[in-house]
C-alpha cells in the first residue's frame, strides 16, 4: 500500500522531474528583457533554442533591467525601444502595409560576464528574428499573440513537457495499479486469505465494493502525489486544480475499473502481472500518453478517443497546455464517469464471482 | 450445533459430496475422517458458506449455513495457511478480528489469550513468514479462535506438521470445549480426539459412530504377527490352528499372521507351540484393531492411499 500510495508515485514525480523539469537549475543564467510582450519574449526564448541553463525573463522597466544587471541578478539584458508592450501592438504596425517602423533593441550587459552578453545577444537576434517573421507572416504573428505566459521563468521548454507528460504518465500508472491491485486480490484467493475473508460474517458485496475502493483510493492517492511532488518539487503547472481533482477523479475509476476488469480475465496472478503490463503499455501507445501532444495521426488521435486515457489527455491538455479553466474538463470528466461505470460494473460481476459461493 | 442433511455437490461429472448427512453436539468433537479426495474439504466448504450444495441444507446453531448469523458462530481453520506472511500473527489477528466485529481492547485480549493458547505469545510480533511450518498452522488456528467461536472446524490442520507442533495442536483442540468439526486422514487423531467419527470415502459417509463402537463393529479381530527364521512353517502354521481363539492364519513376509478374538490370551500357546515345533521366533506383535481397519473393511481401500 505504501509502496502503491507513496513510493511508486515519488519515484515517478522524480524521474519525469528529472526528466523534464528544472525550472531553475542551479548554475542558471537569467536574461531580462524589457519592453516586449511575454508573448513575444517566450517566442524568442523557443526560437532562439537557449540551452536549460538561460532563462529568459519579462522585466517591467528598462531601469528596472539596467539595475538588476549591474547589480548582477541578471547576466544580461536587452530593452526594446519603443512603447510597445503588447506582441499585437508591437506587431500590427509593422506589417501594416508600408510600414517601415522597425523597434531598436539595447543590450545590456556587464563588462566581466562575457556569457550573459552573448546570451543576451542571442536573445535580441531571437526577438528580433520573431518580429521579422511577424512582418512576413501576419497571420501567424497573429497567432502568436495568442499563447498566454503563466510563469516569470521563461525560456526553459521542457517546463511544458513536464506539465503535460507527468499527467499522461501518472494515468497509465493508474491502469496498471489497477491490474496490480486485481493481481493482488489473486494472489489473495492463492494464498488461502481470500478464503477466510469470505468465510467470515461480512456480506460478498461489501468485500467486493471494499476491495474496489481500496483499489480507486490507491490509484486516486498515486495521481495526486504525482501532482503534488511534480508541481511543489518541479515547478510543474498542471493547470487549474479544480479541474485536476476533477479529472484525477474520474480518471482514476475509469482507469482502475477498466485495470481490474482486464486483469480478471487471466487465469492466475502470473498471467495477471503480465495482461496489466500490455495492456498498459497497448493503451498507452494507443491513448497517445507516450507521445507529444497532437503527435499522434488523426486517425489514431480518433481511436485514442476510445481509450479512458485518450480521454484524460484530452481534459489534462486543456487545463496545462492551454491553460483552461475547470469547466473545460466537465465533458472529458463526464466521458470518463461513463467509461468508469462500465468498467467497473464488470470488475465488480468479475470479483464478486470470485468472493461468493 | 451443527446439522448437515443430505448434502450433495458435483463438480462436472464428479460427485463430489453424495447425500452427506451428520450432526456435530455442543462441545463435541466430530472426526471426518478418509482419504484425500474423499470429500472432506468439499463439505467443510459448503458447512462455512463457500460453496453452494446442490442439495441438502447445514443449519449450525439454528442458523441457516452460509447466513451471517452461522458464519459469525463459526471459527474456520482452512487446510492451508491463510494468514498474510508479510505482516506479523498480532496484525494478522487484528485484521481477521476486525472482520468478526471484534475491536478494541476486547480484541487486543483476544489476541493476546489466542496467541498464549497456541503457544505464540514471544513470536506474536514476528511476520509469519519467518514462521516454520508448524507454527504457521498454531497461529492459523489462532485466528480461528480468536473471536470465541460457537463452532470450530479444522480442515487437516496437522498435515506436513512436526510432531511436537503436532502434539500442541492435538493438545489445544481437546482442552477447548466447544463443538469441533475436525477433518483428518490420521486414523490416530481422529481416534484419539474425536467423541465420534464419520468415515467419508467417494463423497459418501459410510459409516458413523465413537471408534469403540466403529472398531467392534467394523474392525475385525486381534491380529498376530510372527516372525521367525527359515523354516517349514506348514507343520507350525497347522499347529496355531488349534489354539483356542485363532480363527485364521495367513502367511506374511517372514512369518504368519494369526487372527485371533484375544490376541495377548492366544500368544502364550503360539509361543509354546513354537518351540514344540522347533521354530525360532525373531519377532512377535499383537494388533489390536483399530480405525485404519474399519476403513479397510468399510472401503476395502487403506486410510492412506
Amino acid at each position: 500500500m505504501v509502496i502503491s500510495c507513496l513510493i511508486a508515485p515519488l519515484a515517478l514525480a522524480a524521474i519525469l522531474g528529472f526528466a523534464f523539469g528544472h525550472a531553475e537549475p542551479k548554475g542558471s543564467l537569467t536574461i531580462g528583457v524589457s519592453g516586449a510582450s511575454p508573448a513575444l519574449v517566450m517566442a524568442a526564448a523557443h526560437a532562439t533554442q537557449l540551452p536549460t541553463n538561460v532563462v529568459v525573463r519579462v522585466i517591467p522597466g528598462a531601469k528596472m533591467l539596467k539595475s538588476d544587471v549591474t547589480d548582477g541578478t541578471l547576466a544580461g539584458g536587452v530593452i526594446l525601444t519603443g512603447h510597445h508592450r503588447k506582441l499585437t501592438d508591437l506587431l500590427i504596425p509593422i506589417v501594416a502595409p508600408g510600414a517601415t517602423h522597425s523597434p531598436g533593441f539595447d543590450v545590456v550587459s556587464r563588462a566581466s560576464s562575457l556569457a550573459g552578453d552573448e546570451w543576451a545577444e542571442s536573445v535580441a537576434a531571437g526577438l528580433s528574428s520573431r518580429l521579422y517573421a511577424g512582418r512576413l507572416h501576419p497571420g501567424s504573428a497573429t497567432q502568436l499573440a495568442d499563447i498566454r505566459i503563466t510563469t516569470q521563468s521563461l525560456g526553459n521548454a521542457s517546463r511544458g513537457v513536464l506539465d503535460y507528460f507527468a499527467p499522461s504518465i501518472a494515468v497509465i500508472f493508474l491502469f496498471i495499479g489497477g491490474g496490480l491491485g486485481m493481481r493482488s486480490l489473486m494472489l489473495e484467493r492463492s494464498g488461502g486469505t481470500l478464503v477466510r475473508i469470505a468465510a467470515a460474517p461480512v456480506r460478498p458485496n461489501r468485500i467486493v465494493v471494499g476491495k474496489m475502493v481500496a483499489i480507486f483510493v490507491t490509484g486516486l492517492t498515486s495521481i495526486l502525489v504525482v501532482w503534488g511532488a511534480t508541481t511543489v518539487v518541479f515547478g510543474a503547472d498542471w493547470g487549474a486544480p479544480l479541474g485536476v481533482l476533477l479529472l484525477s477523479i474520474g480518471t482514476s475509476a475509469a482507469m482502475c475499473g477498466l485495470g481490474v476488469f482486464l486483469t480478471s480475465l487471466a487465469r492466475n496472478e502470473q498471467e495477471a502481472f503480465g495482461v496489466a503490463m500490455m495492456v498498459g503499455l497497448f493503451l498507452s501507445l494507443l491513448g497517445g500518453n507516450l507521445l507529444p501532444p497532437g503527435s499522434l495521426p488523426q486517425f489514431l488521435q480518433i481511436l485514442s478517443l476510445g481509450t479512458p486515457n485518450g480521454w484524460a489527455l484530452v481534459g489534462f491538455g486543456r487545463l496545462s497546455l492551454l491553460g483552461e479553466s475547470a469547466g473545460s474538463v466537465v465533458g472529458p470528466f463526464l466521458v470518463l464517469c461513463l467509461i468508469a461505470a462500465i468498467t467497473v460494473s464488470l470488475a465488480m460481476t468479475r470479483v464478486r464471482r470470485m468472493v461468493e459461493p | 450445533m451443527l446439522a448437515c442433511r443430505g448434502l450433495r455437490k458435483q463438480f462436472g461429472e464428479r460427485v463430489a459430496v453424495d447425500n452427506v448427512s451428520f450432526t456435530v453436539a455442543d462441545n463435541e468433537c466430530y472426526g471426518l475422517l478418509g482419504p484425500n479426495g474423499a470429500g472432506k474439504t468439499t463439505t467443510i466448504a459448503i458447512v462455512c458458506g463457500l460453496l453452494k450444495a446442490d442439495a441438502g441444507e447445514v443449519t449450525i446453531d439454528g442458523e441457516p449455513g452460509g447466513s451471517l448469523g452461522a458464519k459469525a458462530a463459526v471459527g474456520y481453520v482452512p487446510q492451508e495457511l491463510a494468514l498474510y506472511p508479510d505482516l506479523s500473527a498480532r496484525e494478522n489477528l487484528h485484521f481477521f478480528g476486525q472482520l468478526y466485529g471484534l475491536g478494541g481492547k476486547r480484541l487486543e485480549r483476544r489476541i493476546s489469550e489466542t496467541l498464549a493458547l497456541v503457544g505464540l505469545a514471544e513470536r506474536g510480533k514476528d511476520h509469519v513468514g519467518t514462521y516454520s511450518g508448524g507454527m504457521k498452522r498454531r497461529a492459523n488456528i489462532a485466528a480461528g479462535l480468536l473471536h470465541e467461536p460457537r463452532l470450530l472446524i479444522l480442515d487437516e490442520p496437522t498435515v506436513g506438521v512436526d510432531p511436537q507442533s503436532r502434539n500442541a495442536i492435538l493438545e489445544t483442540v481437546a482442552g477447548l470445549g466447544i463443538a469441533v468439526l475436525y477433518t483428518t486422514h490420521y486414523m490416530e487423531e481422529a481416534a484419539k480426539l474425536c467423541h465420534r467419527v464419520g468415515i467419508i470415502d467417494d463423497g459418501r459417509l459410510v459409516a458413523e459412530g465413537t471408534p469403540a463402537n466403529l472398531i467392534r463393529d467394523h474392525g475385525g479381530s486381534d491380529r498376530v504377527r510372527l516372525t521367525f527364521a527359515d523354516v517349514d512353517s506348514d507343520g507350525f502354521a497347522a499347529t496355531c490352528l488349534l489354539v483356542p481363539g485363532v480363527s485364521d492364519i495367513r502367511p506374511i513376509d517372514g512369518g504368519l499372521e494369526l487372527t485371533t478374538d484375544h490376541g495377548a490370551a492366544a500368544l502364550p500357546s503360539v509361543v509354546r507351540q513354537a518351540g514344540q515345533c522347533g521354530v525360532e521366533l525373531t519377532g512377535v506383535e499383537v494388533l489390536a484393531p483399530d480405525l485404519e481397519g474399519v476403513f479397510l473393511a468399510l472401503t476395502g481401500k487403506e486410510l492412506r492411499d
